[in-house]
């Protein structure tokens, strides 16, 4: 019999995490806060059940939260992100070949047996996943990977389903696709949404129905392909592992408006620090990076600039780059504006190996090495004894924009001094 | 008490690399000795079998001092294991990780410390409890060195 897709996610993967470490949550609704504390961007089931809005800011429902008695965490990113690739490297052996699509969710393919129940094979998994990882997943599985998806939505949409939903065994998929609307379809994005809605075509179902014709004048080859993957014809594969990254970005609110240089300078230097730490990981170079920042889109007046500096020679050195991107600080930094996000985009990105020696490298080949060890050894302390403990003096000492993360929980799986406690008691 | 040397520990975390010279040279003199190179000891790899499943959790409390496990150790717990009565593991009790011995008893399960001054937990009678995993090692660090 044919492959089938399945998309595997977990279900409000940041709360299950904050559950699975401190057992005084299980059963008790949590939620948790984005970057900076600032809005719900995970619930609990039980969170769910009370009626807590995704996406709702903080400062907005505190008081409600409160008097329900939900447990409030920040993110913690050090935990999901460990959880994520334990979470990914177990479903491995139940699958022929995933791709994982993001940090909570993978694609995957897999034979159907000759009976074509799946069944049995996702209530193992469930349960195992369950058992090990203390993670509830969902899984959709369906002939292509946009009815994948859109299965994976109708499990977890429908407590009937317990978690699982196979399109695939369906003899009619017709309601199913009826019941998502166009913009919750995969690879739908805003503007074909808006466009579909404008034609009429309000449902998945509608939109694979529709003449070929017109959708390809409006989304070319895509449109089509996306279309195909609507009948269960298969055209998107699953990608082989990450792509090589061609840029990359870090970029934060700040827990409080800024209008000094002097704390922007210290801002966009600490997001420098930690996109080089990235660049480093993943051996990679920059050739260019770009500096920007942004006052509130909430408040009259809003004001958003960005610079840019071409490197003379692709670095992944905290110090060459901090060179770079503080002079552009002076650059976009206007007095009297009130600064809530900035950030460093690191472009032209290249492998380590593909940097050939150079007539106009700043530093003798000798020194070039002994600056790569000394950012070897920085962050291998970092790493080691958390994050910032060599820090940079360009980025300040405590500053106090920095990201709020008031109800950080501990890094229970990846650092010795965190580690959850078993009582012997 | 005699002591067995088994080998040089690998001192950072690395992937695991097969050395250069460890197949065979097509020309050239190959050393006697590339058959034998060895990578070294990793003690993940030595005591952990599940990876993906297996956590660090550090002991607080003496109730567990006649299996060998004191205060402050630290305890690698593999949660893909079934717990099977003579296991020592780690329970959901009272919204806390517990650190017991599953015991069966009289053909009832229940959870023992090993240390006389605790009484043991029969699993009829204390309602909501769930194992978390089963404790698969305990690190003990000899007093302070180095």
């Amino acid at each position: 019999m044919a492959d089938v897709l399945a998309l595997i996610d977990a279900n409000n993967f940041y709360a299950s995490c904050e559950q699975a470490f401190d057992p005084a949550l299980i059963g008790r609704p949590v939620v948790v806060l984005s970057n900076n504390d600032g809005c719900v961007v995970s619930r609990s089931s039980e969170a769910r059940q009370l009626g807590i809005g995704m996406g709702k800011p903080y400062f907005q429902i505190a008081g409600q939260l409160a008097s329900h008695g939900v447990v409030v965490r920040s993110s913690n990113y050090a935990l999901y992100g460990d959880m994520s690739q334990r979470l990914m490297s177990s479903l491995e052996p139940f699958v022929a070949e995933l791709e994982v699509y993001s940090i909570d969710e993978a694609f995957a393919r897999l034979p159907r047996p000759r009976h074509g129940d799946l069944s049995a094979w996702a209530a193992e998994l469930r349960s195992r996943i369950r058992h090990n990882l203390g993670l509830p997943i969902a899984i959709g599985l369906a002939p292509s990977k946009v009815l994948a998806k859109l299965a994976n939505r109708v499990a977890k949409g429908d407590r009937r389903h317990a978690g699982v939903f196979d399109l695939g065994r369906e003899a009619d998929p017709d309601p199913w696709l009826e019941q998502t609307p166009v913009e919750d379809i995969w690879g739908v994005g805003q503007r074909l949404g808006r466009w579909c809605r404008l034609r009429g075509i309000a449902n998945a179902r509608q939109l694979r129905d529709m003449a070929s014709g017109e959708l390809r004048a409006k989304a070319g080859v895509v449109g089509l392909r996306l279309q195909l993957e609507l009948q269960g014809v298969s055209c998107l594969p699953l990608e082989d592992g990450p792509t090589a990254k061609r840029e990359t970005c870090v970029s934060r609110s700040f827990s409080r408006a800024i209008t000094d240089a002097g704390e922007l300078r210290q801002a966009v230097a600490s997001y420098v620090v930690r996109a080089a730490e990235k660049l480093r990981r993943q051996g990679q170079r920059s050739g260019r990076l770009t500096v920007f920042a942004r006052t509130s889109p909430f408040s009259p007046g809003l004001y958003s600039q960005a610079a840019s500096a071409a490197l003379p020679l692709a670095s992944n050195d905290t110090a060459v780059l901090l060179q770079a991107a503080l002079p552009l600080v002076a650059l976009i930094h206007r007095p009297h504006k009130r600064f809530v996000k900035a950030g460093v985009l690191l472009q032209e990105l290249q492998g380590q190996d593909e940097l050939q020696q150079h007539l106009l490298a700043p530093l003798p080949a000798e020194e070039q090495k002994r600056r790569e060890a000394l950012m070897q050894h920085i962050d291998q302390l970092n790493r080691r004894y958390g994050s910032s403990t060599v820090q940079w003096a360009a980025c300040g000492l405590r500053p106090s924009w920095m990201m709020r993360r008031e109800q950080l929980s501990r890094a229970a799986t990846t650092r010795l001094s965190d580690l959850p406690t078993a009582w012997a008691r | 008490m005699s002591l067995l040397l088994i080998g040089a520990l690998r001192s950072q975390r690395l992937p695991l690399r097969l050395p250069l010279a460890a197949s065979t040279v097509a020309a050239g003199f190959p050393s006697p000795a590339d058959d034998y190179i060895d990578v070294g000891i990793d003690l993940n790899e030595a005591l952990i079998r599940h990876p993906s499943s297996t956590f660090f959790l550090r002991v607080s409390g003496d109730s567990m001092i006649e299996a060998g496990i004191q205060h402050g150790d630290l305890l690698v717990v593999d949660r893909c294991l079934e717990a099977r009565p003579g296991q020592i593991v780690v329970a959901v009790l009272d919204g806390a990780f517990t650190l017991k011995r599953l015991v069966r008893h009289r053909g009832r399960l229940r959870l023992e410390a090993a240390n006389s001054a605790y009484p043991p937990l029969e699993l009829h009678q204390c309602g909501d409890v769930q194992i978390w995993g089963v404790a698969i090692h305990v690190i003990h660090s000899l007093g302070r060195h180095g």
